[in-house]
C-alpha cells in the first residue's frame, strides 16, 4: 500500500511537469489555432537562465535574500526573461504569417525550436549542465509513513497552486472571459469590442513564463539539464494537452498529471521499457472514444 | 688508379660487413593496422607498440631458441577498410619470411583479412577486434588478445556476485544496442549460477535514454530488494539513476558497464553520491601493473613521451610478444607449428595486459577486465 502511495506521488510529480507545459501548448492552441513547437525550448532555455543565475549569482543572493530567496529571485528572472522572449518570438516568427494560412505558421514554429535549441546549445555547449547541489534544499519528510522529499512537496503546491490562479483567471474574470471568446471565435470576439492583441500578448507571455518556471523547477529537481530536453518534455506535454482536450485549460491540467500517472502505472506494473508504448495504446483509446479530448468540448465546425 | 682500388676494396668490405649484418639472424612478424584513414590514430599507435615490443624482445637477446635472432616488424596499411585490408592480408600472407601477422583493428576490416590469413596458413593475430562472430567460423589461424563484445558481461559474472556476496542482481539497460546487447550477455553469463541457484536475477528491465525521472522504475527495483544493481547504458541516465536510487533509499552497490562511469558521471551526480560507485572496465594503459607493462610504458614513453590513451595499442605489443614466445618454444618460424603452440600450449603467459592464453577457438581467455570505483576525490580507479 506504501508503495503504490509512493509510486503516485511519484507519477503526479512527473505529471504536474507535464501539465504545467501543457498548459503552454495549450493557451496558444486555443486563441490561434497553432501548435507552438517552440514552446519545448522555452522551457529549456528557461531551465538554463535559473541556471545561469544560480551559479553566477548565487553568492550575492543567498547573502541578500537567503536560500529560498536567491531561488525565488532565479524562478522570476528567469519567467519574465523567456517571458519577453515568447512576446519577440511570436512578433517575429509568428505574427507576419498568421494570415497565410495555419500551415506556414506550424512551419516557422518548427524552425523557431531547432533555431532556440541551437542557441542554447551556443551558449552554454553541448554537455549537460548540473544545477549545484549545496543551493538545493535536500530534505525529507515523513507523511503518513511514506517518505518524500522537501522539493517533491514544494513542486506539487506549487504546480497546484499555480493551475489553481490560472483556472480562477480563465473562468472567473473579465478578461478571461475575453481570452475565451477569442478561443470559441476570434473575429466575432473582436467585433464585440475584445482587443484581440491584448489576449495574443497574455498568452505569449503567460504560456512561455509557465514554461520557463517548470524548466527552473525541474533543473532543482533532476539536477540535471541538457539542451535536448525540450523535445522529450514538450513531446509528452503536447499529448497531455491532446489527451486532456487541447485548447481546453482545466483539460491540459488533468491531461498532464492523468499522463503521468499512466506512465507510473506502465513503468511500475507493466515494464519500464514498455511504459511509453502503454501510455500511448491508453491516448489512442482515449481518442477513438473522445475525440477531442478527455474535457474538450465539441465544436460546431464553422462555416 | 691505385686509389681507385682502395675505393673498390673499401666498397666489398663494406658489402661483406653488410652481408654480415644481413646474415645475423631475423624473424619478421607482420603487421597490419589502420596506419591512414579514420582510425589513424590507433593504427598509429599501434604500431609503435609493436615496435618498441620487438625492440624489448631484441634488446633481451631476441628469439633465444633461434641463435638469438631479431625480431623485425613489417607493417602494411588496411587503411580502416575492408577493401584495403584484404590487399594487405594479401601482401604479408603470401610473403615467406613473415612468420605471423598481427592483424587488424577493426572488426569489419578483421573479418576479409582473416579468411585470406587462413587461406595462406599465416598465424593473425586482432588486437581491437571484438565483435562476438569473428572467432565463430572455425579459423585455425585466427587468434585475439583483445576481449569480446561479450566479455564484459562475463567478467561480471566472474567477480561481482562474489566480491559483493551478493544472491539478488538486478540488471538495468536502456534499449540501445550497446546497453541492451551487455545486459542480455550478462544475463547469459549468470545463467549457470541462475540455474546453480548460487544467484538470482531480481530485475531485468530497461529504462528510456533521454527522461530525467526514473523514481517509478527505481521504486520497483527498490521493492525487488536487489543486492547488486547492473547499469549497462551510459553516463548521463547513470548519474541521474543513481542520485534518484539513493534519494528512494536503494543502498545495495551500483555497478556500471563500461559507458557509464566517466568524468562527467561524477559531476552530474556530485561526488557524495558518485563516490563508491563500480565500473566494469577494460584497464587502462595507465592501470596496467604488470612488470612487462611497466618495462613497455616506460619504453613507450621514452620514445614518444606520453604512454598509448587506449587499451588497444597495448593488446597488439602482446600479440608481437606471445607470437616471439611460441617462436621461442617451438624453435621455429613456421605459421602451422606457431597456431599448434598457441592453440594447445599457451595458458598463463604473462603478457603486458595479464595472463595470456587462448581458447580452442583463439578467443582470449580470462579477458582482462577490472572493476573500477570512484574514490573519495571523485577520481576512478581500480577497486582493491
Amino acid at each position: 500500500m506504501q508503495v503504490i502511495l509512493e509510486q503516485i506521488i511519484n507519477g503526479l510529480t512527473i505529471g504536474s511537469f507535464y501539465a504545467l507545459i501543457a498548459l503552454g501548448y495549450t493557451m496558444v492552441y486555443g486563441v490561434l489555432k497553432l501548435i507552438n513547437f517552440a514552446h519545448g525550448d522555452f522551457f529549456t532555455f528557461g531551465s538554463y537562465l535559473g541556471y545561469t543565475v544560480l551559479v553566477f549569482a548565487a553568492a550575492f543572493l543567498t547573502i541578500h535574500f537567503g536560500l529560498w530567496g536567491a531561488i525565488l529571485v532565479a524562478v522570476i528572472a528567469a519567467a519574465i526573461s523567456i517571458a519577453l522572449i515568447g512576446v519577440v518570438v511570436e512578433r517575429l516568427a509568428y505574427r507576419p504569417v498568421y494570415r497565410a494560412g495555419r500551415l506556414p505558421v506550424v512551419v516557422s514554429a518548427l524552425g523557431t525550436s531547432i533555431f532556440l535549441q541551437n542557441a542554447i546549445m551556443m551558449i552554454w555547449g553541448p554537455r549537460f549542465q548540473a544545477y549545484p547541489s549545496e543551493l538545493i534544499p535536500n530534505a525529507k519528510l515523513m507523511l503518513g509513513g511514506i517518505q518524500v522529499s522537501l522539493l517533491q512537496v514544494i513542486i506539487l503546491v506549487m504546480s497546484f497552486l499555480l493551475m489553481g490562479t490560472l483556472y480562477f483567471i480563465v473562468q472567473k474574470t473579465t478578461f478571461g472571459a475575453a481570452i475565451r471568446a477569442t478561443a470559441h471565435d476570434r473575429s466575432t470576439a473582436s467585433l464585440m469590442g475584445i482587443n484581440i492583441n491584448k489576449v495574443i500578448f497574455f498568452v505569449f507571455t503567460l504560456g512561455p513564463a509557465l514554461g520557463a518556471l517548470t524548466g527552473v523547477m525541474v533543473g532543482m529537481y533532476y539536477r540535471q539539464i541538457s539542451f535536448t530536453m525540450g523535445w522529450n518534455y514538450g513531446l509528452k506535454a503536447f499529448t497531455a494537452s491532446v489527451l486532456g482536450g487541447i485548447g481546453n485549460i482545466p483539460g491540459a491540467m488533468v491531461g498532464g498529471l492523468i499522463l503521468g500517472v499512466l506512465e507510473m502505472l506502465g513503468a511500475a506494473y507493466i515494464s519500464a521499457a514498455w511504459k511509453d508504448v502503454f501510455v500511448f495504446i491508453i491516448l489512442i483509446l482515449v481518442l477513438i472514444f473522445r475525440p477531442t479530448g478527455i474535457l474538450g468540448e465539441k465544436v460546431a465546425e464553422k462555416v | 688508379m691505385k686509389k681507385c682500388v682502395v675505393l673498390t676494396g673499401f666498397l666489398f668490405l663494406v658489402l661483406a660487413f653488410g652481408n654480415a649484418f644481413a646474415a645475423e639472424k631475423t624473424v619478421v612478424i607482420g603487421m597490419q593496422g589502420p596506419i591512414t584513414g579514420a582510425w589513424a590514430y590507433e593504427g598509429q599507435m599501434a604500431k609503435q607498440s609493436c615496435e618498441i615490443a620487438a625492440e624489448l624482445i631484441n634488446k633481451k637477446g631476441g628469439i633465444k631458441s633461434l641463435g638469438g635472432a631479431k625480431v623485425v616488424i613489417k607493417v602494411e596499411d588496411d587503411a580502416g577498410e575492408p577493401k584495403s585490408g584484404a590487399l594487405a592480408a594479401q601482401k604479408l600472407a603470401v610473403q615467406k619470411d613473415v612468420a605471423a601477422v598481427v592483424a587488424t583493428y577493426g572488426s569489419s576490416v578483421n573479418e576479409p583479412s582473416s579468411n585470406i590469413y587462413e587461406k595462406f596458413k599465416k598465424v593473425n593475430i586482432a588486437y581491437g577486434s571484438t565483435a562476438v562472430r569473428l572467432t565463430q567460423n572455425n579459423l585455425k589461424y585466427f587468434f585475439r588478445t583483445c576481449g569480446r563484445d561479450d566479455s564484459q558481461g562475463k567478467f561480471f559474472a566472474d567477480v561481482v556476485p562474489a566480491k559483493f556476496n551478493a544472491k539478488r542482481i538486478a540488471i538495468m539497460h536502456d534499449n540501445t544496442a550497446f546497453g541492451k546487447g551487455l545486459a542480455e550477455d550478462t544475463r547469459a553469463a549468470l545463467d549457470a549460477m541462475v540455474k546453480a541457484k548460487k544467484v538470482q536475477i531480481v530485475y531485468f528491465d530497461a529504462i528510456t535514454p533521454g527522461e530525467k525521472d526514473f523514481k517509478v522504475t527505481l521504486t520497483t527495483l527498490r521493492e525487488a530488494k536487489p543486492d547488486v544493481w547492473y547499469y549497462t547504458g551510459y553516463y548521463a541516465e547513470a548519474a541521474l539513476l543513481v542520485a534518484q536510487a539513493r534519494d528512494i533509499g536503494i543502498k545495495c552497490p551500483f555497478v556500471g558497464g563500461n559507458a557509464a562511469i566517466n568524468d562527467e558521471f561524477v559531476k552530474i551526480a556530485g561526488l557524495d553520491i558518485a563516490k563508491g560507485c563500480y565500473m566494469t572496465n577494460e584497464p587502462l594503459p595507465v592501470d596496467l601493473a604488470t612488470p612487462a607493462a611497466k618495462e613497455f610504458l616506460a619504453a613507450y614513453k621514452a620514445k614518444y613521451g606520453n604512454i598509448p590513451s587506449s587499451p588497444w595499442p597495448t593488446y597488439a605489443a602482446d600479440a608481437v610478444n606471445i607470437i616471439a614466445y611460441a617462436m621461442d618454444k617451438t624453435r621455429s618460424t613456421d605459421s602451422v607449428k606457431i597456431a599448434a603452440y598457441l592453440r594447445d600450449k599457451v595458458n598463463g603467459v604473462p603478457g603486458i595486459t595479464g595472463k595470456i592464453g587462448f581458447t580452442p577457438q583463439g578467443d582470449r581467455e580470462g579477458v582482462p577486465f577490472y572493476l573500477y570505483v570512484v574514490d573519495a576525490k571523485g577520481k576512478i580507479v581500480i577497486s582493491k
